[in-house]
């Protein structure tokens, strides 16, 4: 017999007209919170809005809230939500009023945390890319197609290997700074500054025009040190510690 | 109605559509178009490598671009066109290298080098790699340049149709996903890049937005579709999600047993055994499931636990996470369930006989990337050869374009003429589908996509085929009557997948209609009633059209001249 499994989730058509509804989905296995969400603007309502495109955790689209949990949508196994360890020490993620809510049997999906809602679970990620390109993320060096390569050793490349990794799907800023400092340019942007600037390639010029950039006062210097953005990295990035690398690591070199 | 003029617009941010976009904005008014956010693109799942002679391992020292072109030939089962695939293996090196200059984080070897690994079908470890999630590299650097160039985008805007004056393209008809208008970018030159259509497929590994949105415009625009009888099935596909693990696994040092604890590639290919091309594991899968060695009689699995904790943990990373998170296996402990899946179309877009590369029939409309056919990978692509073709014919489509210059401007009353029409049409249409009282779209795609796996998959034959075909057109029938909402057009996704399936009945209906007229088995096409390549017949690439209501088959030759053709074993 299949069963169903209850969803409560958050609707506003843009208008500030919020509204959570329930559905009930057919369980299938290996079912993720993403196809359940397919299931329900196939089959209920068509206008259900989400972001999506690779379902395999790789292209960022698919970041919301999952049972009070900033999650890629895609990566969450609906029949393992209610027993999956939480990351602990969350902030209070709130959109308005919930109605009653039965944690134990209904998932609970609402939109991505401390960024405007567009439209139900589409959030506006202007600003998320704003502040990544004010961060300047690209190397200046001139292309070239002349064999050899330029070189880099293993130790090297390991040192910006984990922050290559970051899909900048916005989950990180879910850090309470985030939510109360429009300004601060955010965990993965200053992760990927941290990428640029331990680059063996980077020329001095281009370092210090990042450094300069992330120095200002809504940038590192704003982070308050919570790492909710490790804890919630689906990537394992650990943006708050590429923070704490600027910081212990460059600050001292302002001139 | 919003009108935007560009002397380009590139439609599609992938690394195809970024590298076009990069070399087209240095000189001209270019836009890139893009149905999701660059870096979204299906690029970035791409995790193996890219190729290039580059020799950078000592026992990679003789690797030259010829021995990849001639790789790459015998993989495509002789169906690839040789002097394109010539070009594209010498430029293979230095566009590798230029990512590396761009800022690229490559793997390095000991010397500093970009580090290399063997995969299927090559004579020589040839493949660069960033561990094992080498497109979300190079998408990410081709990102970083574009910002840096400050390069036009038009995120989430989807392409609806192509516009044409008589035999030129003039412009498109597009949708702003996110405000619901439609939009009209009016351009002498269209380069589409809107990558593969895996998804006709119920399983492929393909991102659920591969739904050939390029393909369908240009088929609708008169375009015929190239070789899309031949899909690659990927060997090693996660059983269940079919979330893609990488040929580097196996190229790492992994084996594929069945239910027997069997290496049972040693049987089909005594030499390359598991990295023997795609196409040639995939149907040794099958068959080791369907004569009752597969486990729960459905899949095989691929080992990787004697590699080591420390090999799987640096090499292959995401493989891990991937495991982990969607089989809930870590692999350093247990082997990991695959199965064959739709992984790429080697078909596409047809381009001319003897034009410039990813030149169509329509004048002013190109074409490159998974979208297209130009052709280099004929039967069977080899792996690490399509972020390749991406990445080197961007760059030259671009800088052939540059050097060619604009074309002469149609008249502006006969532009508008056909926009008009073209709004006219597509409002007609919208209507129509809020009004409808027939299926909903998923009726339609769950069973296309059964159908297409089933009927059309790893093995084939005329009966199946022609089943599939029948049910194909009844399914296009239905289509006619599909009701979907309209009217609300912000974020509108129920409308946008609706339109995805519009592009996704004609290509499944294409690659049906040729696999049913290709009676041989060449590369990922094998037809159990023609177990045979065929090369007096079929040594030919095929066009199919539209024709008023029923679709129409036209040959072209292959190219061939630099490699002698062969029989194919490994």
């Amino acid at each position: 017999m299949v069963k169903n499994q209850k969803f409560l989730i958050y609707r506003n058509p843009g208008n500030g007209n919020v509204n959570y509804e329930r559905y009930e989905v057919p369980l299938k296995k290996g079912m993720s919170v993403l196809e359940a969400l397919f299931y329900i603007q196939d089959h209920y309502d068509s206008t259900l809005a989400f972001r999506y495109a690779c379902r395999g955790a790789i292209c960022g689209s698919c970041g919301m809230t999952v049972d009070k949990v900033p999650s890629l949508a895609c990566r969450v196994q609906v029949s393992k939500i209610k027993t999956l360890k939480k990351p602990s020490n969350l902030p209070e993620i709130k959109f308005g009023d919930l109605p009653s809510w039965d944690q134990k049997v209904e998932i609970l999906i609402e939109p991505m945390p401390n960024m405007k809602v567009i439209k139900d679970l589409i959030v506006d990620m202007e600003p998320f890319w704003k502040f990544y390109h004010e961060i300047e993320p690209y190397l200046e060096n001139e292309w070239s197609d002349n064999t050899p390569e330029s070189q880099q050793s293993p130790s090297e490349m390991k040192k910006i290997e984990r922050l290559v990794y970051c899909i900048l799907c916005g989950l990180c800023w879910a850090c309470p700074v985030n939510r109360i400092n429009s300004n601060y340019l955010g965990p993965a942007q200053l992760a990927k500054a941290d990428r640029f600037i331990n680059d063996s390639r980077i020329s001095a010029a281009q370092q210090k025009s990042i450094l300069t950039r992330v120095y200002k006062e809504d940038a590192v210097p704003a982070c308050q040190k919570y790492f909710v953005c490790n804890r919630v990295c689906p990537k394992n990035v650990m943006p708050g510690t590429a923070i704490k690398d600027i910081r212990d690591n460059w600050m001292n070199e302002k001139d | 109605m919003k009108i935007e003029e560009f002397d380009v617009v590139v439609v599609g941010a992938g690394l195809s559509g970024l590298r076009a976009g990069l070399e087209l904005s240095t000189q001209w008014n270019t836009a890139v178009l893009s149905k999701v956010y660059p870096v979204r693109s299906h690029s970035g799942a791409a995790q193996g490598g890219i190729n290039a002679a580059l020799g950078n391992l000592e026992v990679g020292k003789d690797d030259t671009p010829k021995r990849h072109a001639f790789d790459t030939v015998k993989g495509s089962d002789y169906l690839a066109d040789q002097d394109v695939v010539m070009f594209m293996c010498e430029e293979a090196p230095k566009i590798v290298v230029e990512f590396e200059s761009m800022g690229a984080p490559f793997s390095r070897l000991d010397s500093g080098l970009i580090a290399q690994r063997p995969f299927g079908g090559a004579g020589f470890p040839r493949t660069c790699y960033a561990g094992d999630r080498t497109g979300h590299a190079l998408l990410h650097t081709l990102n970083e340049q574009s910002i840096r160039k400050g390069v036009t985008f038009f995120n989430e805007y989807f392409l609806i149709d192509l516009i044409k004056v008589k035999d030129q393209v003039v412009g498109l008809i597009s949708l702003d996903i996110a405000k619901g208008e439609l939009v009209i970018f009016r351009a002498p030159y269209i380069v589409l890049a809107t990558g593969g259509f895996g998804r006709i497929y119920k399983q492929s590994t393909n991102a659920l937005i591969n739904t050939g949105d390029g393909n369908g415009a240009a088929f609708r625009a008169g375009i015929p579709m190239q070789d899309v009888e031949f899909v690659q099935f990927h060997p090693t596909t996660l059983y269940g999600s079919n979330i893609l693990i990488t040929e580097g696994a196996r190229g790492e040092g992994g084996y594929l047993f069945n239910n027997k604890h069997e290496r049972f590639m040693k049987k089909t290919a005594p030499e390359a055994i598991e990295l023997a091309p795609r196409d040639i594991v995939a149907r040794a899968e099958e068959t080791e499931v369907q004569e009752g060695r597969g486990i729960q009689d459905a899949y095989v699995h691929l080992d990787l636990t004697h590699l080591g904790a420390k090999k799987i943990k640096e090499r292959l990373p995401g493989i891990r996470e991937i495991s982990m998170f969607f089989a809930g296996i870590d692999p350093i402990e247990e082997p990991i369930p695959v199965q064959p899946g739709q992984h790429y179309s080697m078909g596409g877009i047809a381009t001319k006989y003897s034009g410039e590369f990813g030149e169509t029939d329509l004048i002013g409309l190109y074409c490159l990337g998974e979208c297209s056919c130009l052709s280099v990978h004929g039967a069977n692509r080899l792996g690490g050869n399509s972020l390749l073709e991406t990445s080197v014919f961007g760059r030259a489509i671009g800088r052939n374009l540059l050097k060619k210059g604009l074309p002469k401007k149609v008249p502006q009353k006969e532009i508008e003429i056909v926009e008009n029409n073209t709004i006219h049409a597509v409002e007609k249409l919208f209507k129509e589908w809020n009004n409808n009282s027939g299926s909903k779209p998923v009726e339609i795609r769950e069973v296309m996509g059964d159908i297409m796996n089933k009927n059309v998959g790893v093995f084939r034959n005329q009966k199946d085929l022609e089943i599939a075909y029948e049910k194909l057109k009844n399914l296009q029938e239905k289509f006619k009557n599909v009701h979907v909402i309209t009217e609300d057009r912000k974020f509108n996704y129920g409308l946008v997948r609706t339109l995805e399936l519009r592009n996704m009945l004609d290509l499944a209906e294409c690659t049906c209609f040729a696999a049913i007229w290709r009676r041989e088995s060449r590369g990922a096409h094998y037809r159990l009633d023609f177990p045979d390549r065929n090369d007096n017949k079929y040594l030919h690439h095929t066009l199919v059209y539209r024709n008023k209501d029923v679709l129409d088959l036209k040959t072209k030759p292959v190219k061939l001249g630099i490699f002698e053709i062969k029989e194919r074993t490994y």
